[in-house]
């Protein structure tokens, strides 16, 4: 569904994807894992069209996107939760989804409100993340979490093909991010999903497989057991957490 | 209150100033009011364009009077090109004009932001005041435009001072709907969205370089429109229509009155006109310097009233509520 060869990107003299290539297939969620650095959230970004990369390809479904702008990508069924939150913090949660309900409709409707489709489906996308009753309230009242939860209703009313998670849990309480986690866990099986997360349970808990990056390369690339069995990267990631924690 | 109730209430005010000269006539011989009036609603529609970049978009433009004077020119020039005072051709030709330049100026400017949109913008104003100033055979240079047509539109002739107002007091209304209508539409709230976070909407799939300059056109077309108003008025066109106190008049009536609302920039304009046409007339030979004043305001709502007066009038009306 997604595949990236030799995915090259340079930061001035800094290396942060030194030729990544992955391929996810149709359906099947992928975490990408490794320590701070390692280039994760560059390698989401580039995936996302925010950053072009120095060098290689990216894919979507085997169509080159590479060259191809952030809102195109969007409407070829990319969605992205960004790692630190991106809202529209003066209008409501409701406003908010339905942003992105609209996206498909596009923006060019003049003189109408919009119509009560567009919000009884942003209010079932609310009450799916657990949003309930905050429909009315405006993105700056809602809670650190409620942000990070409005954040993925948002990604989902875009009706994505595939779904790219920066650390959706980063800065939750462990009851928001165990409530984050089944909630991404019980998303349709046919979305395609890459995450980029530190939590080990909620990576051994969501992913199919797992890509291990260490300084721009990839250095594991397996099952969630592979992984967890692999000794270099217990050396460069996993070790280090557990003497950390 | 009920919609329709509102709308009545709508109806009601949008009658009573379009027929402001008729019921003024017995204690307004002089006809002052009305003009002042009628220049006041041509600022107000400048600056509802303005706001919609300003306010709704987030672009805040330096450089609109340049579509405000393009608008005034263009409608001047054809009326005297083509010998017409036909409202559909001078208006036509002031809003194609407009919107032409917008355009032009919109592809070099929207992909920019803050204060580099801020420079662009004002920088590309004053190439169109230059052109304007220095253009002699077309627009008159330094003497400015003069002896532009009252409209007529068929065989109604707008010459007389009162129907002058009613074609600039409806088309006010006509503005000011169009601006609400927008911004309650999703075209609106796009507009927003862009605002707050162009990178967000450009990731849920929108072309925000597209939108942010079909609000640019939308914004220079209509400034366009109320610089053909402004010409038809006064009967002249100066190149300072084009300048950048124009600009800046435009920008400081849309903050005085509130930036994206819909009363702001109208309110604005009220405020505005009053300090420029009726208080120096209230204060001693020495101090009728209109722009000091009007400096003054400006500074004292910045530090103290960033809302407006749109902004000032809600915190008076929750206070009044919640004793």
């Amino acid at each position: 569904m997604i595949e990236v060869r030799e995915l090259r990107r340079a930061f001035g003299g800094v290396v942060a994807l030194d030729g990544v290539s992955l391929n996810v297939p149709d359906g099947e969620r992928r975490a990408v894992i490794g320590p701070n650095g390692a280039g994760k959230t560059t390698l989401i970004n580039v995936l996302a069209g925010e950053i072009s990369p120095t060098g290689g390809a990216v894919r979507l479904a085997g169509r080159d996107i590479t060259r191809l702008h952030s809102w195109q990508r969007a409407r070829l069924g990319l969605a992205h939760v960004y790692q630190r939150t991106e809202l529209f913090s003066p209008l409501s949660a409701r406003d908010n989804v339905a942003l992105a309900v609209a996206a498909r409709r596009g923006p060019y409707r003049l003189f109408r409100a919009p119509p009560r489709s567009e919000y009884a489906q942003s209010d079932a996308m609310l009450e799916r993340v657990g949003l309930a009753g905050r429909e009315d309230v405006v993105v700056r009242a809602l809670s650190h979490g409620e942000r990070r939860q409005l954040e993925l209703a948002v990604a989902l009313a875009q009706s994505p093909r595939v779904l790219l998670l920066d650390e959706p849990t980063a800065g939750m309480s462990p009851v928001e991010t165990a409530r984050i986690t089944e909630l991404v866990a019980g998303l349709d099986r046919a979305l395609t999903i890459v995450i980029v997360e530190h939590d080990m349970d909620v990576v051994f808990r969501l992913a199919d497989r797992v890509t291990v990056l260490h300084e721009g390369r990839v250095i594991a690339d397996g099952t969630a057991a592979d992984v967890r069995g692999d000794v270099r990267v217990h050396d460069v990631y996993l070790g280090k957490a557990v003497t950390v924690a | 209150m009920r919609p329709l109730v509102r709308w009545a209430l709508v109806a009601a005010a949008a009658v009573a100033l379009v027929t402001f000269p008729y019921w003024s006539a017995p204690w307004e011989s002089t006809r002052f009011a009305t003009t002042l009036l009628r220049d006041a609603l041509v600022l107000a529609i400048f600056a509802l364009s303005l706001d919609l970049l300003v306010g709704r978009a987030g672009m805040p433009s330096l450089g609109h009077a340049a579509f405000f004077g393009a608008g005034a020119y263009a409608a001047g020039i054809a009326g005297q090109r083509l010998a017409t005072d036909q409202l559909p051709v001078t208006l036509g030709a002031a809003a194609l004009v407009a919107a032409l330049l917008a355009l032009v100026i919109g592809v070099l400017v929207v992909r920019s932001e803050g204060i580099f949109f801020l420079m662009l913008t004002l920088a590309l104003a004053q190439i169109v005041f230059a052109i304007a100033f220095q253009w002699t055979a077309v627009t008159g240079g330094s003497n400015g435009l003069s002896g532009v047509g009252r409209p007529m539109l068929a065989t109604v002739d707008f010459s007389s001072p009162d129907l002058m107002y009613v074609l600039v007091a409806i088309t006010f209304v006509a503005a000011a709907l169009l601006v609400w209508g927008l911004a309650r539409s999703p075209y609106g709230r796009a507009l927003i969205g862009v605002r707050e976070n162009e990178r967000r909407m450009r990731a849920l799939g929108y072309d925000t370089a597209r939108l942010r300059l079909s609000a640019f056109v939308l914004a220079g077309t209509i400034a366009g429109i109320a610089g053909a108003l402004s010409a038809y008025s006064t009967r002249f066109v100066s190149a300072q229509d084009a300048g950048l106190g124009n600009s800046v008049r435009a920008f400081v009536t849309v903050l005085v009155g509130g930036a994206g609302t819909l009363g702001g920039p109208i309110a604005g304009s009220a405020l505005v006109s009053l300090i420029e046409r009726v208080v120096p007339s209230l204060l001693p030979v020495e101090l009728r310097i209109s722009e000091a004043i009007l400096g003054l305001v400006f500074i004292a709502f910045v530090l103290f009233a960033r809302q407006g007066m749109v902004g000032l009038g809600r915190q008076t009306w929750l206070r009044v509520r919640s004793r």
